[in-house]
């Protein structure tokens, strides 16, 4: 018994002085590594944004974002330091930066455990110039609508486009003061008779006329377009009915013809108000 | 009993970890691809091995010797967690060049080896003397080792291109094959050389 409290004593003591000692370096190296951390990330931005002089730190639901300021102390943009859950075991880390006007500059994957050969796509300059950089707050930033799709990868793509998207609402709607357009459907309240509204569809406008009886949609006619027949067609079958069912904004899109049938939607939404 | 000479020569020539006991050459195959890296790992290593050989040999009569393993381990691991640490703060680089392998010091069986067969037995002097002969003798393997694969596998040397352009620089050695191909080399020649010595 004495032994064995012994023993114990002994591996705590040791223990403890090792723990001790560990966080006394701790204490030292790491405002030294974080300093370090700080400079590359600020190196990054400068790729962002060339004329950056100073970033403020704000933190919004666990998350890091940067306020880029420029020499004379306007904001030039903001950085989110994001995560994004793709096909690896760990989420796909990286930097995303938008300018005041809601517009996408740049994009940093900072690490990632998506598959070699497919999934890492994500990480190379070629894919993140000519997909992501230049969406901006307004565009739909999805795959089959502004992003393409990549068979194979769909999983790691989805995972990080539709990261990009809430970072970009994050920061259009914590920073630049930007407001997403609600697109609701609701004729409870609307006077008996025929309007007419425009949405945005793929290529252009889309017009349609909705007749409203007794507070309730009745039909939905298309006016013109000027997205591709094939696809739009499909859209046009569907939606009227679907909306006309539901009597809202809450119905299910044609898949492969999304953007056709959002326009459709924004249309309808855009004629009862 | 050794000379002072003898104890510190024994680590570098007769009883080297590397080339003659074939001891921790997990880290040796995996950051030997260039000299920097290797030599940074031999030092790193060697700071390990003196801090845990100095704490094994001060704290041999208290520790009881049923529990003396998970002792050493604990003061390995301090030492390795503060080179961690310190190379993550000071040079970046070499940290992320040798990543996982820093952490891995804590199971290299020449460090746990020199604490179990030497610094328990010894007096705080000479276990110092231990571990420079060994420590210096690892660094040494390692950095001979990573000066021929670097100039065979890269063409460069500590990143300075020696070779010219001329000079079509064989993949194999920088891969992990490689690795074992250089060693086995190196490992044969010294086994050469020693016979020559007439030292076994």
């Amino acid at each position: 018994m004495r032994e064995g409290l012994r023993m114990a004593v002994t591996l705590l003591i040791i223990g403890g002085v090792c723990g001790g000692l560990l966080s006394a370096v701790n204490s030292y190296t790491e405002p030294i590594i974080e300093e370090r951390q700080q400079r590359e990330f600020l190196e990054a931005l400068e790729g962002f944004f060339p004329e950056v002089e100073e970033a403020e730190e704000k933190e919004i639901n666990d998350q890091k974002y940067f306020i880029a300021y420029d020499a004379a102390g306007n904001e030039i943009g903001v950085v989110a330091q994001a995560r994004a859950s793709g096909y690896g075991d760990e989420p796909i880390r990286y930097d995303l930066a938008v300018d005041m006007e809601g517009e996408i500059v740049g994009i940093r994957v900072v690490s990632h455990t998506e598959t070699p050969g497919i999934g890492d796509f994500i990480a190379e300059e070629e894919w993140q110039e000519q997909q992501i950089v230049g969406l901006t707050f307004d565009d739909e930033i999805a795959v089959d609508v502004d992003v393409d799709a990549i068979s194979g990868a769909t999983v790691t793509l989805r995972g990080i486009v539709s990261s990009i998207r809430e970072e970009v609402d994050t920061i259009g709607m914590e920073f630049l003061g930007l407001e997403v357009e609600v697109v609701e459907i609701d004729p409870s309240a609307v006077d008996d008779g025929t309007y007419t509204g425009v949405g945005t569809g793929f290529a252009d406008d889309i017009e349609v006329e909705v007749t409203v009886s007794g507070g309730e949609i009745t039909d939905i006619e298309i006016i013109s377009h000027d997205d591709t027949p094939d696809y739009f067609d499909q859209a046009a079958a569907e939606m009227p009915g679907r909306i006309i069912e539901a009597q809202s904004h809450d119905v299910e899109m044609v898949s492969g013809a999304t953007a056709s049938a959002e326009g459709i939607v924004e249309a309808v939404a855009d004629a009862l108000n | 009993m050794r000379t002072i000479a003898q104890e510190f020569s024994k680590g570098i020539f007769v009883e080297n970890p590397v080339f003659r006991l074939l001891l921790g050459l997990c880290p040796v195959l995996a950051v030997s691809i260039t000299a920097f890296n290797a030599f940074g790992m031999g030092i790193a290593a060697t700071f390990v091995l003196l801090g845990s050989n100095i704490v094994v040999s001060a704290i041999k009569d208290f520790v009881p010797s049923r529990v003396r393993i998970p002792a050493f381990i604990l003061i390995i691991a301090t030492f390795v967690t503060i080179v961690d640490l310190t190379l993550n703060a000071f040079l970046p680089d070499l940290h992320e060049a040798l990543g996982i392998f820093i952490p891995l010091i804590v199971v290299n069986c020449m460090i746990m080896g020199r604490a179990e067969a030497f610094a328990r037995k010894n007096t705080i002097g000479r276990s110092i003397i231990d571990a420079l002969g060994v420590g210096i003798g690892f660094t040494i393997a390692l950095t001979v080792l990573g000066i021929v694969r670097e100039i065979l596998g890269a063409g460069t040397l500590f990143g300075f291109n020696i070779v010219g352009t001329a000079f079509e620089p064989m993949g194999l050695l920088a891969s992990p094959p490689g690795a074992f191909i250089a060693l086995g080399v190196l490992v044969a020649l010294f086994n050469v050389m020693f016979k020559r010595l007439g030292i076994e």
